[in-house]
């Protein structure tokens, strides 16, 4: 707890023009026909009261603790008509109270993101048997508060970097020029298939890949409030993919990670840094980078048939950054696949949301929707661009879950289905 | 061929969904979610000039020749708005007006309407149980049925009583937003629940009147409450975001996007590209970076002043935000008319266009393959008439037919 940093925080919650754009809010309650909390959770006063409404009244007084039901995955923002940074001013009201009152321990654990794949991936059999240990995790859930229903990250015995150091040189020579390669905490420790995928494609189709060592991007600190954590986060992460190569391309699988270099660090935390800048004007989430080359004329992908439907999920996470849903269109590239959209708000899991024992269920209740699409339309396998997603779908409906980069892979002829 | 359509109201959706079906490929571009969850879960064509319009198609002829109608012409409203009407299963013809009671307990014409909304047609009924609940809020009976029983519609006196339901949608939750009454209404046995208490508040009457709330996502709730019920019932589209606005809405995008639409949502178009009079793309402010959408066709949909699709700066300058399109009065001077309840001519500012819905510069179509439909079309009273919603579906198939004719 700070005073002097709450102060801070609300000074920039007083002043910034983000905050400003709450007088064009015209109290029509679109945010709160779309926000997918409100929507099973009569406890939380959403949207519209959580943000421009009760702001015009936080004049010094803290906010009410019903903000803390707000799971970020900032629908409001995108569906106002006017323009209103909803989800932006209630973050930031969210970190006001956090530096004023604080908050559990457990909510700074769940952050540390790098250090637990960094702590599991050495005994990846043994962390993934005690998480998925039924009393170990009811012991967890009332130590910590982190709920023993919640989806676990998969610790794997070998991390992206370990495999990189192994792999025999690629045998093609690079064509297209390089890209440096964002593949955030999961990429590295959990998620390290897709990230393996995500490289093999991007050289196979000729260019060269750089992956220079890089931490996380801060997004779940920032979710919970803690907004220098985060900031700290956002800086190092674009210092270091920025020395790896000048107005290179970033991409990234990576799918809401890529949205603090691109607008959220900026939006939400109010970082004004030129690296971040930068770094954010040229990052690219991977499926978008290749329809933008393949709109170009530039890129031909030979695909070969996968016959299968596919559901598709795209994250609240990624639908906020406003740029259609590249990775649907890049997976109907593929002959035979049968992409279907879920057109669903949100998967629930918000990034932390889902590990609380208080919110589980509530994050659930969100989901459900989706779930029940995907046991309607899966043949086997779920596509979604985000890794807590996907672990958060595939514990709820059992069907295995992937980056669109692992389908990619596939119709490349890189691996076999 | 590729287009982009440009906001995701009725023009906008109606635009993309005659594209689609022609097997054209359409990038939707919107920045809110369009005006539908805004709009009364109908289809208005003309309402009043000034008196109340009983049969639309026979007048528009009559409109002076600036007319969104005018332009337009008779048999293109009646093709597209019954079009839509098919399509959505709507009740009603663009030829004569349904007369339905309001929030207000006033007589609204419409053209087309939800089955349930139509029901409640005055032409039809002469008594009403209007039912109101006592947790949801802007649905006031007793000021409905006080304002319908003091009317006389047609030379018939109306009758209606109220009576009032005390029905929890959610346990202990005292203020649910419609939204949030209508969601635990697509539940069937909340429905029966909430059935057998309008049963027990409603007198004898031709017709129960109950808010705008009964279901959202299931298409078969509406019968199902009036099976449940047992006698005729109609809802009443409260004030904004209606539910059966959204419905529409909710309706038209899944239709757009079974038939193959791509949506970038959330995101301004802010630029575009052009060569040789011919717009060849897009630009949209998406996170990081701008987007760059290549195309053949647009249309440009993203309604009026209420929008941002117009707007007034604060020397009253009056400007078109993305293309900058010739408007028909650019300065705001002597535009406003201080009477409270006198037409605006203000609202009539807007774009010219052609009879394929380009808009107009001095020397003919500003650009070639860019169309217009909707609120940004000049010279039309919208909210004086009720006509916004059938110049929209109208001008937006106009649009699209322009399209598809250049393409064959």
């Amino acid at each position: 707890m700070s005073r002097k940093r709450a102060a801070e925080l609300q000074e920039r919650l007083d002043n910034e023009l983000r905050r400003v754009s709450l007088d064009h809010c015209v109290k029509c309650t679109i945010c709160e026909t779309a926000c997918p909390v409100m929507g099973v959770q009569p406890l939380f006063g959403g949207p519209k009261y959580s943000g421009p409404q009760g702001e015009r009244y936080r004049d010094g007084a803290s906010v009410d603790h019903s903000i803390d039901w707000c799971s970020s995955c900032g629908t409001c923002t995108v569906v106002c008509p006017q323009g209103v940074q909803v989800a932006e001013i209630i973050s930031l009201a969210k970190a006001v109270k956090r530096a004023e009152h604080g908050g559990p321990i457990r909510d700074v654990l769940l952050t540390q993101t790098t250090l637990m794949g960094k702590a599991m991936t050495p005994v990846a059999p043994l962390a993934n048997a005690a998480l998925g240990n039924r009393p170990i995790r009811k012991v967890m859930e009332a130590t910590f508060g982190v709920s023993a229903d919640a989806a676990m990250p998969p610790a794997q015995s070998q991390s992206l970097h370990g495999w990189l150091k192994k792999r025999p040189k690629p045998s093609k020579a690079p064509t297209r020029g390089s890209v440096v390669y964002f593949h955030g905490c999961a990429g590295a420790y959990f998620e390290v298939e897709a990230a393996k995928c995500a490289i093999e494609v991007l050289e196979h189709l000729g260019y060269e890949v750089l992956v220079p060592p890089q931490g996380c991007c801060g997004l779940a600190a920032q979710s919970n409030g803690l907004f220098d954590q985060a900031t700290k986060a956002i800086l190092d992460l674009a210092r270091a993919l920025a020395a790896a190569g000048k107005d290179l391309p970033v991409v990234s699988t990576a799918g809401s990670c890529v949205g603090m270099l691109k607008h959220e660090a900026k939006h939400y935390l109010g970082v004004d840094d030129p690296i971040l800048d930068e770094v954010g004007v040229r990052s690219y989430d991977i499926s978008e980078f290749l329809m933008e080359r393949h709109e170009a004329g530039e890129l031909d992908f030979d695909f070969r048939p996968i016959e299968m439907q596919l559901p598709y999920h795209q994250p609240c996470q990624v639908r906020s950054q406003g740029m259609g849903a590249p990775a649907s269109d890049l997976l109907r590239l593929i002959p035979g696949l049968k992409v279907v959209d879920s057109n669903a708000t949100c998967c629930g899991v918000a990034g932390t949301y889902a590990l609380k024992k208080e919110k589980n269920a509530v994050a659930r209740a969100v989901g459900q929707p989706l779930f029940d699409m995907i046991d309607r339309t899966n043949e086997g396998l779920v596509a979604c661009d985000t890794e807590t997603c996907r672990w958060q779908i595939a514990h709820e409906t059992k069907v295995d879950t992937v980056h669109p980069i692992v389908l990619v892979h596939r119709a490349l002829g890189l691996s076999e289905g | 061929m590729r287009t982009v359509v440009i906001g995701a109201g009725l023009a906008g959706l109606t635009a993309s969904i005659r594209l689609l079906e022609a097997g054209v490929d359409v990038t939707l571009v919107s920045k809110g979610p369009g005006g539908l969850a805004l709009s009364q879960g109908s289809i208005d064509v003309l309402g009043y000039r000034p008196s109340r319009v009983t049969r639309p198609l026979e007048v528009l002829g009559a409109l002076p020749g600036d007319h969104p109608y005018a332009v337009l012409g008779t048999a293109t409203v009646r093709e597209s708005v019954s079009w839509l009407g098919q399509r959505l299963g709507l009740v009603g013809s663009p030829a004569t007006n349904l007369q339905l009671p309001t929030a207000a307990g006033a007589i609204r014409p419409t053209a087309l309407a939800w089955a349930s909304l139509a029901a409640g047609d005055v032409r039809d009924h002469t008594t009403f149980a209007v039912i109101g609940v006592q947790q949801v809020k802007d649905f006031p009976a007793a000021l409905i049925a006080g304002n319908l029983d003091r009317t006389v519609f047609d030379g018939r006196e109306l009758r209606a009583g109220f009576g009032l339901v005390d029905f929890e949608a959610r346990d202990g939750e005292q203020d649910p937003s419609p939204v949030h009454f209508a969601r635990a209404l697509d539940d069937a046995a909340t429905r029966r629940r909430f059935a057998s208490a309008v049963a027990a508040a409603a007198g004898t009457a031709d017709v129960v009147l109950v808010p705008g709330i009964v279901g959202l996502d299931d298409p078969g709730a509406w019968d199902d409450f009036v099976a449940a019920l047992g006698r005729p019932a109609a809802e009443v589209a409260m004030q904004p975001p209606s539910i059966p606005g959204l419905r529409m809405f909710q309706r038209l995008l899944d239709d757009a996007r079974a038939l193959g639409l791509r949506h970038v949502q959330g995101s301004l178009a802010t630029g575009f590209t052009h060569e040789d009079g011919r717009i060849t793309g897009i630009e949209v402010a998406s996170a990081g970076h701008s987007k760059h959408i290549r195309c053949d066709a647009v249309v440009h949909a993203p309604g009026g002043f209420e929008s941002g699709g117009l707007g007034v700066d604060s020397h009253g300058v009056i400007t078109e935000r993305l293309f900058g399109l010739p408007l028909t009065v650019d300065s705001l001077a002597g535009l406003t008319e201080p009477e409270v309840g006198a037409p605006q001519p203000l609202f009539e500012v807007g774009v010219l266009v052609d009879a394929d819905m380009r808009p107009l510069g001095l020397d003919g179509p500003v650009h070639t393959n860019l169309h217009v439909a909707g609120g940004i079309l000049a010279g039309a009273q919208r909210a004086r008439e009720k006509s916004g919603d059938g110049i929209a579906v109208a001008s937006a198939w106009r649009a699209a037919e322009s399209i598809l004719g250049g393409a064959r």
